[in-house]
């Protein structure tokens, strides 16, 4: 047991917005390389939990840790966590007022200390891993929105982060631009890249997770390899809910 | 806003003055064939002209002082703690609470301004002067920080935490992400504000600053048949400043917006 050396450790945490219990009791563990992804009904707390692994939010009680990172300590440096845990939003936040190249250098420069002209080679080179090479000089506003949230995951990968979060990384998008975003995520999920990922993509979820968390009310009602919770679920809400899903989005 | 808006001011206002110069000379020789009280402003065109120079200097010192004031009365507000922004918001809510010629008398007659600004040292202007830009500007600075808070509380809070999540600080967030965004959008505001006080710079009459409605109020004053010309030419004057300026900015708008953003 002393060896065991996870990347992430969430240790009971809990945190409510005044009377409502949003995390209750929530823990579990990933290692390097696993691809997590969390599901569970709108205000089930997964986006909070995700937002209290990079400090965005605060924990009430409970404890996280992140390689050295005690990320619950009230004293850590969190600019120095950060640069270690990217995150890429649902409603995407791209700066608005820089083109694709300079949302990704900005991050390169100011927090990593790169040169101008590093930062630009570094930048190119992650643009171009999520197939956006031929965009690097255009303006958020000139993008699709698959095209922006890809930048969004180039801007957080430069950084060479430990733990990537994804806060329902599509769930901004039109249906036909999702793929394309999904299938960026895989690629970097087989590149060995760990993943914390709120998403009700089942078809991402069976193909590259490790993992699938269910969350119902602030707690972890079912934990298992995707194709285990999807197929045979056990919890009665995890089935309901994973049922609707489907028939939103028409999988089988 | 710009750097370089104070030499470019400096410059536009010299070469002014020298074409003014040359039109007034110009003038007098040729004003004698005009009906009377025209031929009293023609003559008169080169004192009201060194007024014109007057009011344009002290519309760009009296906007920069709005600007240099404004900008971090208006961040503290939403950035700064609880205090520093209650004592910001106070002083603004005074100035903006007590009407520019009561503001203008005060810093002219009641208080030493020219020992705590003592600008007429370096430069060469009056006391009148320095009272009127301490002023406006000051005024304008209650006015700019309002005009920049809300552009800064406009733009979205997602990008404070798209930043922050990156691993910047916060004033780096505010510096490369929030404040570039927010004096975009401060632009149109900045216009507004740039008209009223051109035109309020009119009230300096009360301090007796000889600029351009001063100086008119001379000619008639000397002349009570020649009121309708002479108003009527700084009428003129006037708007074709504040038009000149509002297409200059709304060019400066277009040009700094950024692609693909409805402005």
């Amino acid at each position: 047991m002393s060896d065991y050396d996870p990347l992430l450790t969430v240790e009971s945490v809990s945190k409510r917005y005044g009377d409502e219990r949003v995390l209750n009791d929530v823990s579990f563990t990933m290692d390097r390389g696993d691809v997590t992804v969390m599901m569970g009904p709108s205000g089930s707390g997964k986006s909070t939990l995700l937002r209290c692994v990079n400090r965005l939010t605060e924990v009430d009680s409970g404890e996280i840790r992140l390689g050295d990172h005690r990320v619950t300590d009230p004293g850590i440096d969190v600019d120095a966590l950060r640069r270690d845990v990217g995150m890429v939003f649902q409603d995407i936040n791209l700066f608005t007022h820089l083109t694709a190249l300079k949302n990704v250098t900005l991050g390169l420069r100011e927090v990593r200390g790169f040169s101008t002209d590093d930062a630009r080679e570094a930048a190119t080179e992650q643009l171009e891993r999520v197939g956006l090479g031929d965009q690097l000089d255009s303006y958020p506003g000139e993008l699709s929105g698959g095209q922006k949230q890809r930048v969004g995951i180039a801007r957080a990968l430069a950084m060479e982060p430990e733990l990537l979060l994804f806060d329902e990384p599509t769930s901004a998008l039109d249906p036909e631009l999702v793929g394309e975003v999904t299938a960026v995520m895989a690629d970097l999920a087989a590149g060995g890249m760990t993943m914390l990922v709120v998403t009700h993509e089942k078809g991402f979820a069976r193909e590259a997770a490790t993992d699938a968390l269910f969350l119902d009310a602030g707690s972890i009602a079912e934990r298992g390899p995707p194709a285990q919770l999807f197929e045979n679920p056990e919890n009665e809400r995890t089935a309901e809910f994973l049922d609707r899903v489907s028939t939103v989005s028409g999988e089988p | 806003m710009l750097p370089g808006t104070g030499v470019v001011g400096a410059v536009a206002v010299g070469s002014l003055e020298l074409s003014i110069r040359t039109i007034a000379q110009l003038g007098s020789d040729t004003c004698g064939s005009l009906p009377p009280d025209v031929a009293f402003v023609c003559e008169n065109a080169g004192y009201l002209a060194g007024g014109l120079v007057l009011t344009i200097a002290l519309t760009i010192a009296s906007l920069l002082v709005g600007l240099v004031a404004g900008f971090p009365a208006g961040a503290i507000e939403v950035y700064g703690g609880r205090y520093a922004s209650l004592a910001v918001e106070a002083v603004g809510t005074v100035f903006r609470g007590t009407p520019i010629v009561v503001i203008l008398i005060f810093a002219y007659f009641v208080v030493p301004i020219t020992d705590w600004f003592p600008i007429q040292r370096v430069l060469p202007v009056g006391g009148a002067f320095v009272a009127a830009v301490v002023g406006l500007g000051l005024r304008s600075a209650a006015y700019q920080s309002q005009l920049f808070r809300g552009t800064l509380q406009s733009v979205d809070e997602g990008q404070m935490e798209a930043a922050r999540a990156v691993g910047l600080s916060k004033l780096g967030a505010i510096r490369h992400v929030i404040v570039p965004q927010a004096l975009r959008r401060s632009v149109p505001g900045f216009q507004n504000e740039f008209t009223i006080v051109l035109k309020d710079t009119s009230v300096a009459i009360a301090i007796g600053l000889a600029e351009l409605f001063t100086r008119s109020q001379d000619l008639f004053v000397q002349r009570t048949t020649a009121v309708t010309e002479v108003i009527l030419l700084i009428s003129a004057v006037y708007f074709v400043m504040t038009f000149g300026t509002n297409r200059a900015l709304e060019y400066l708008n277009d040009y700094y917006a950024i692609p693909g953003e409805s402005t």
